[in-house]
């Protein structure tokens, strides 16, 4: 009897630890368990999003997403045979042979996870595993690596940015990277013996990836290319410091090409100078000098207070306040025109003619010609250049202002304002999107936001046109190189002194420009060159002039825009 | 079957007690007909083993289509790989650069200004301007300034009096005379390079 019962409460003890183990099992945490459960054999794979294209505006790529491997080694696999797998892994895929053999054997104690390549397109990646496979290797696995290819090298570089190791470091590729990077995806499904093949009528989810949307420039890539030499041709030619050339539609404000040299090869951002990196054309400022004359007498003659034969008496120099202004020719008393005041480019001239306008008057003007206000074409980190408040400008810095020094602007402003004269007054805002694309900043920025706005009418662009043919001429003008043979060219050169970003001062150095039009009686493009302390001496006529011509030449043939047969200016620049 | 037989009873004596007693009811015991078992169980057996059969052979197929579609994603998977590849080598053989360089090399050059040909009229329009030499543009940058310890000319802008004893060294193609004033220039060039690069790193 007594065994009996030892025997019961023994079994009822077991059953007890049981029913507590159940207990604890299914009622405290049972998602736990079921997870752990499910864990084994599924495998996770998770869909890389492909990064959307950056397109020029004929859809050709200007960076485009291919994909690629990481190549990983496991050190517990791989570092007793590192060296014999080292110098077959070099030898495939070109990477250095002790950096691999260290990966191989673990930078750190016990390390089961080592990076040997990255960004390895899947087709080199694929045949070398194929061939470690061979050879009998093991600890080799690949993994997902998009990589990012910039198909044409520097072109555009400056605007489109460029790639960090995984995240996007510059340019377009960073102001738009929500648009531009999709949303990764992720597969779950039962696997046997972790070999990828799906046990069928299991457990399977598919969350498919999102694909990053394309982003449309409106950069021409070839005319993109062709500008960025020429540019470079002459900056290296005159040993300048920088320069930056910009062309755009006049009628649309497309902006067809933004060149910046010296520039980078997007491919390998971290050759290059840190300095060249983003946009100098829209990052920094300096004083536009003399094509700013051209918003000056435009003004003048949209306000009534100017018009293209009036008259004046130049002197040799003029005492103004604070400071006597000079010209940039020697010269006695000479009886200009506004017409030869524009031609000759003659500040006591400007200066003289200005008079006429406050300075409120002036920047109100300048504003609306968009000066002092960021472009929005969705570069990054853009400056708004410096216009002094109207209500705040003294008569000297309004005489200085009216020939182009005492105010900086960034390339983009300047051409845009060049190419409201070409437009026949009406300011058109660049664009560098085409479509819309919102910034990180939350800004919309592209074709679909452009705003016109009327700024000066359209006799008074018409007749500062007529003005500016007059600087191409060979006789009356200054810079006669920026010719396009066969076409009338309107055109304003400007050859500033420059701030020298270390002192804070005038140094000396000059920032020489060209902006101008063609066909200057029915205007297609606007083109706006800048070279930065150019080492040769030279003016805007002579340095920027040529790169104008050619580059102008070039667009004008590629659009197939024929020579209109207008009759030229025959505006006098003396009486 | 009962119904028929009401009726004699009321009119049949009891002459044949014995064949009455004999034709009472009595329990039969039934008679069951024994259906042949084998071909049942055969077909009961068969079903089953075809069922089974056919399941396995159903989860080998599905098994065997599985690794098929593992097999093929992987095959799209390269051939989706080595298209992104040929289109990105495509790419970059479409880049204007190289396509300029080739065009170069073959003696093309980008003309100054364009001239239209009018096919219907056979007239061009635009300013005819030959497209020389000097219209190709320098598509290569300059080969970069090597380090000092690779060109280990003398610094010849600090000696500047003594330079003409040099010269000859440096170009013995031409005349010592002739040339002073040009390698000296040149010379100030090469160092001048390498000073400004580092400044500006």
């Amino acid at each position: 009897m007594l065994r009996l019962r030892i025997g019961f409460v023994l079994i009822a003890m077991v059953l007890s630890f049981f029913g507590a183990r159940l207990v604890q099992l299914q009622g405290v945490d049972p998602g736990s368990y079921a997870a752990m459960a499910a864990a084994e054999g599924a495998v996770k794979v998770p869909l890389e999003a492909e990064r959307g294209d950056i397109l020029d505006r004929n859809g050709i790529p200007l960076a485009d997403s291919i994909k690629g491997k990481m190549i990983i080694a496991d050190p517990a696999l791989t570092a007793a045979r590192a060296p014999e797998l080292a110098r077959l892994l070099s030898d495939e895929l070109s990477v250095d042979y002790f950096k691999t053999l260290t990966a191989l054997r673990g930078r750190k104690e016990r390390s089961r996870y080592e990076y040997v390549a990255r960004r390895v397109p899947s087709t080199l990646a694929g045949d070398t595993v194929a061939a470690l496979d061979e050879a009998g290797f093991e600890g080799i696995s690949l993994q997902d690596d998009p990589i990012r290819d910039y198909p044409a090298g520097d072109v555009a570089a400056n605007l489109i940015g460029y790639m960090g190791t995984d995240e996007p470091l510059g340019g377009f590729e960073r102001t738009f990277d929500k648009q531009l990077a999709g949303v990764d995806g992720q597969a779950t499904w039962q696997s046997n013996s972790g070999k990828g093949v799906r046990i069928p009528l299991r457990e399977s989810t598919l969350k498919a990836a999102q694909n990053g949307a394309p982003l449309r420039t409106t950069i021409d890539r070839d005319l993109q290319w062709f500008t960025q030499k020429v540019l470079a041709q002459s900056v290296q030619q005159y040993r300048a410091e920088s320069g930056a050339a910009i062309v755009m539609d006049t009628r649309t404000g497309e902006i067809l090409a933004l060149a910046d040299v010296p520039t980078f090869d997007a491919n390998k951002p971290t050759e290059a100078d840190e300095d060249d990196l983003g946009s100098r054309a829209l990052n920094d400022t300096y004083e536009p000098g003399s094509v700013e004359k051209v918003l000056t007498a435009s003004s003048l003659i949209d306000a009534g207070k100017a018009f293209p034969r009036q008259r004046f008496k130049v002197p040799p120099n003029l005492a103004r306040q604070d400071r006597v202004i000079g010209d940039w020719f020697d010269h006695g008393n000479i009886r200009l025109t506004l017409a030869g005041i524009i031609a000759q480019s003659s500040n006591i001239g400007t200066v003289l003619a200005a008079d006429a306008f406050t300075p409120v008057e002036l920047v109100s003007y300048l504003q609306r010609f968009g000066l002092g206000q960021k472009t929005n074409v969705g570069v990054r980190g853009e400056t708004s250049g410096i216009l002094t408040p109207g209500e705040a400008m003294t008569s000297q810095t309004k005489d200085r202002v009216a020939f182009g020094q005492s105010l900086s602007v960034n390339v983009a402003q300047m051409a845009a304002a060049v190419n409201t004269v070409a437009n026949g007054g009406v300011r058109v805002s660049p664009s560098l999107i085409s479509g819309s694309a919102v910034t990180d900043d939350g800004v919309t920025v592209g074709t679909d936001v452009a705003t016109r706005t009327r700024v000066i009418s359209k006799q008074a662009a018409r007749g500062t046109a007529k003005m500016m043919e007059k600087v191409v001429d060979p006789e009356d003008g200054v810079a006669p190189a920026a010719q396009v043979p066969g076409y009338l060219v309107a055109g304003k050169t400007g050859t500033a002194q420059r701030v020298e970003a270390e002192c804070g001062c005038y140094d000396g150095s000059t920032s020489v420009s060209f902006g101008g039009f063609a066909p200057a009686d029915d205007a297609r493009f606007t083109v706006y060159v800048v070279i930065h302390a150019p080492r040769v001496d030279g003016g805007g006529g002579s340095i920027t002039g040529p790169v104008f011509s050619r580059i102008m030449g070039y667009v004008l043939g590629r659009y197939g825009v024929e020579p209109t047969n207008g009759t030229p200016s025959r505006l006098p620049v003396e009486w | 079957m009962s119904s028929p037989a009401l009726q004699p009873r009321t009119r049949v004596t009891r002459i044949a007690q014995e064949a009455v007693d004999k034709a009472r009811l009595t329990v039969v015991p039934r008679v069951r007909t024994r259906a042949p078992r084998v071909p049942f169980v055969t077909l009961v057996s068969l079903v089953l083993v075809a069922g089974i059969v056919g399941l396995l052979l159903f989860n080998t197929s599905m098994q065997q289509a599985s690794f098929t579609a593992s097999s093929l994603e992987n095959q799209a998977d390269t051939l989706a790989a080595r298209e992104q590849t040929l289109r990105m080598e495509l790419d970059e053989l479409r880049n204007p650069q190289r396509v300029a360089l080739e065009a170069q090399q073959m003696g093309m050059v980008i003309p100054a200004a364009p001239v239209f040909l009018d096919l219907e009229t056979g007239k061009t329009t635009g300013v005819r301007t030959p497209a020389t030499r000097e219209n190709a543009i320098q598509l290569l940058p300059p080969a970069p300034v090597k380090p000092a310890i690779l060109a280990p000319a003398p610094t010849i802008v600090e000696a500047a009096p003594v330079v003409p004893e040099v010269s000859p060294e440096v170009s013995p193609e031409v005349s010592p005379e002739t040339t002073t004033q040009g390698t000296t220039e040149s010379r100030a060039k090469n160092t001048n390079k390498p000073g400004r690069k580092n400044r500006n790193r």
